[in-house]
């Protein structure tokens, strides 16, 4: 039964989404989505630790479950519930702020549970082509989720994210059009089938795999926020509601992380190989390079945060391109989650001074506390401080890197110094103070519920690494073949 | 002799079809009206439907076929007429701005493009062995990407933008037909995104030139059962 894993998965979508579009109460379109995302966070969860991996569905194989797949699955599980938590408070005083018009509240709920949907889909896609239609369609839904708020400046932020995105998306077609062209001329059957082609990767022409790989890479580096195609970002994050600035972090722009790692795989034991860790790297090193920059004069909360995402986005290109995949799945977790509660914190922050703005932040500690320790551990963890889980994940990448140059891991420390002094130097700014005038807002206690699971399990990763997660990386290491 | 007639025919009516799909994009990338960009767009469809339709009578590929009726419907006539359905609701005919580059640096940039990814197809398939018409139809089709994404650059309007999109993405349809068909059902489901892409992008457009609330009005569907009473 538990091995119709995407079955069941699709199952439980529907009737969340019948559940929402029946429902005249608001209240329980949030529930129905809090249990939507809660079942798909526990199937994953118990699939990961009994299920035999890898799983194959339909005749054609189009959809699989691997260790990475349901490992993803299982982060856009977590991130999508706490996200849905957070969402019955936030919702109520955007709704109460004006800022959201109630009538769009099914319109919002109905695209949630159809995003989530889609990212499963995304990540049991076997077939290249299929992970590229729902990654499409993840960006989408997503434009849907920036705009659904009364203000004009999401309608261009979110086509500016469909733009990038989606135009960046045809030289990935392109490239996977190549990939379909190569395996007829190196295997015995025509597929874009990620196993297949793993299983004869070596008999691909290098020429053409090498070429496929670049036309691949383009789109799914737009889609995850890789320099230079990160211009769509930090407009997107900063002007989203704060509970999809998570879900655009943590779970939908990883995906162009995750499809860059899964054609990454096919180049290894290929002649490509060489190139295409070197190109990795390149990307990796201009990602953090451009975000340190941008984030020494950053004013906004969100947009800071944004652009450190592009800072972390580039460490998992550097752990990708060095081979430390562990340790590169590993971030992606802890990166979600870190980023989860700084988005969260924010999210309280702007109802406190309906601004994202360092000049209208002040007195942070006394009115907003739990905000504010959010802030703090958030970003002690985003600058990958000890005992916080982003401090191994970069520790072991970094220290993997010396192997390689040390004079690119000088550089990169050099702009991780300058991202990370940025960062603290901003929330440093935020916690001025000042004579209030402002009455305190009183943060529902779901926003409250979502911010303290984060905190409690940052600070549980960062102080240990289960035994049991450790041997999910390696297991999805070795389906690699890595 | 009449099979080798027959393929020099068809090679060359796909070779002419393949210079009108080009003309067409020098259109779109200059044309100012905007009721004429959407019918050069049909009309560029229509011709890559044609090519796939002469492909298929060359190579009896039913997907190839089902590639000319599914392009000729929905690019020939259901978007087209999407556009033109939400231009008329934002009141705007005409798209006269550019930036960054002015048509006729457009269209010189669009010749050095072309040759360009002539050479580099050159290079890159200098291992596999393929036919002239090949070359030409690889050629064209990664081009019109090109000059696609050249479009979304130059043009100011987003509802010009997304006919740059379309070309872009009927670039890579070109691409296709001569690389190798994909199987039917991921045709079809890239057709159907392609859609979906095209209604919310055009949605988005509309609401740049509207109020947010019209906006939010046609965007939402819920929203009319709401304003009609009736709360299903």
């Amino acid at each position: 039964m538990i091995e119709n894993i995407i079955i069941i998965a699709v199952i439980i979508a529907a009737i969340a989404l019948i559940a929402v579009i029946a429902s005249r109460s608001i209240r329980i379109m949030n529930a129905s989505t809090i249990i939507h995302s809660f079942a798909t966070m526990v199937l994953a969860g118990y699939a990961l630790s009994t299920v035999k991996l890898p799983l194959f569905f339909l005749k054609n194989r189009y959809f699989f479950l691997d260790a990475l797949g349901i490992y993803e699955i299982f982060i856009t599980g977590c991130i999508f519930f706490l996200a849905a938590i957070y969402a019955k408070g936030y919702m109520h005083s955007l709704i109460k702020a004006g800022e959201l018009d109630p009538k769009n509240a099914k319109l919002f709920y109905v695209v949630f549970n159809l995003l989530l949907l889609s990212v499963v889909l995304a990540f049991s896609a076997n077939n290249l082509a299929l992970l590229w239609i729902f990654v499409e369609l993840t960006t989408v839904l997503s434009a849907i989720l920036i705009v659904v708020l009364n203000a004009k400046e999401n309608i261009t932020a979110a086509i500016k994210y469909v733009f990038i995105t989606s135009t960046a998306m045809i030289f990935s077609f392109m490239g996977l059009i190549l990939l379909f062209f190569s395996s007829r001329q190196g295997l015995e059957e025509a597929t874009l089938n990620w196993d297949m082609l793993l299983q004869g990767a070596q008999q691909l022409p290098p020429q053409l795999l090498l070429f496929s790989f670049v036309l691949i890479f383009v789109g799914f580096a737009a889609k995850s926020g890789v320099a230079p195609f990160h211009t769509w970002l930090p407009a997107a994050y900063s002007k989203a509601p704060s509970d999809v600035s998570v879900l655009l972090s943590g779970s939908v722009s990883m995906i162009g992380v995750y499809a860059i790692l899964r054609i990454y795989s096919l180049t290894a034991h290929t002649v490509v190989h060489p190139f295409a860790s070197k190109f990795l790297l390149a990307f990796g090193v201009l990602s953090i390079g451009i975000a340190a920059l941008s984030m020494l004069v950053r004013t906004n909360v969100k947009k800071i945060i944004a652009f450190s995402s592009i800072e972390h986005v580039g460490i998992m290109l550097l752990g990708m391109g060095i081979g430390n995949i562990v340790w590169m799945v590993y971030h992606l977790l802890a990166h979600a989650l870190a980023k989860a509660l700084l988005f969260f914190s924010a999210g309280i922050i702007h109802r406190q001074y309906q601004s994202n703005k360092i000049e209208a932040i002040y007195n942070l500690f006394e009115l907003q506390p739990f905000a504010s320790w959010g802030l703090i551990i958030g970003s002690a963890a985003v600058i990958g401080m000890p005992l916080l889980p982003l401090f191994i994940s970069k520790f072991f990448i970094l220290a993997d890197l010396a192997n390689v140059s040390l004079l690119l891991l000088l550089a990169v420390l050099v702009l991780l110094l300058i991202a990370s002094g940025s960062f603290a130097w901003f929330m440093i700014q935020m916690m001025q103070i000042k004579e209030n005038v402002l009455p305190k807002y009183r943060a529902p206690a779901s926003m409250k519920m979502a911010l303290f699971i984060l905190i409690a399990l940052l600070l549980a990763l960062g102080l240990y690494v289960p035994d049991k997660l450790y041997a999910i990386l390696e297991k999805i290491v070795v389906q690699l073949g890595l | 002799m009449n099979a080798v007639m027959n393929v020099v025919l068809f090679e060359g009516l796909v070779k002419l079809f393949l210079v009108v799909v080009v003309v067409s994009t020098a259109f779109i990338l200059t044309g100012k009206d905007l009721l004429a960009l959407f019918r050069t767009y049909a009309l560029q469809s229509v011709f890559i439907a044609a090519v796939a339709f002469i492909l298929f009578l060359q190579e009896r590929n039913m997907i190839l076929l089902y590639t000319a009726m599914l392009t000729l419907v929905s690019k020939g006539i259901i978007i087209p007429k999407l556009l033109q359905k939400v231009q008329k609701s934002m009141n705007v005919r005409r798209d006269i701005e550019f930036h960054y580059l002015q048509p006729s640096g457009s269209i010189f940039l669009s010749i050095i493009l072309l040759l360009v990814v002539h050479l580099i197809f050159l290079k890159i398939m200098r291992d596999v062995t393929t036919s002239s018409l090949f070359h030409t139809g690889l050629v064209v089709g990664v081009s019109l990407t090109f000059i696609g994404m050249l479009i979304i650059f130059s043009r100011r309007k987003i509802i010009s933008k997304i006919v740059g999109y379309l070309t872009m993405e009927n670039g890579a349809v070109l691409f296709s037909l001569f690389m190798g068909e994909l199987p039917l059902l991921i045709e079809v489901l890239v057709l159907m995104d392609l859609m979906v892409l095209v209604l919310v992008a055009a949605m988005l457009a509309f609401g740049m030139d509207s109020s947010i609330e019209d906006f939010h009005y046609k965007l939402n569907p819920f929203r009319r059962w709401f304003k009609g009473g009736k709360e299903v």
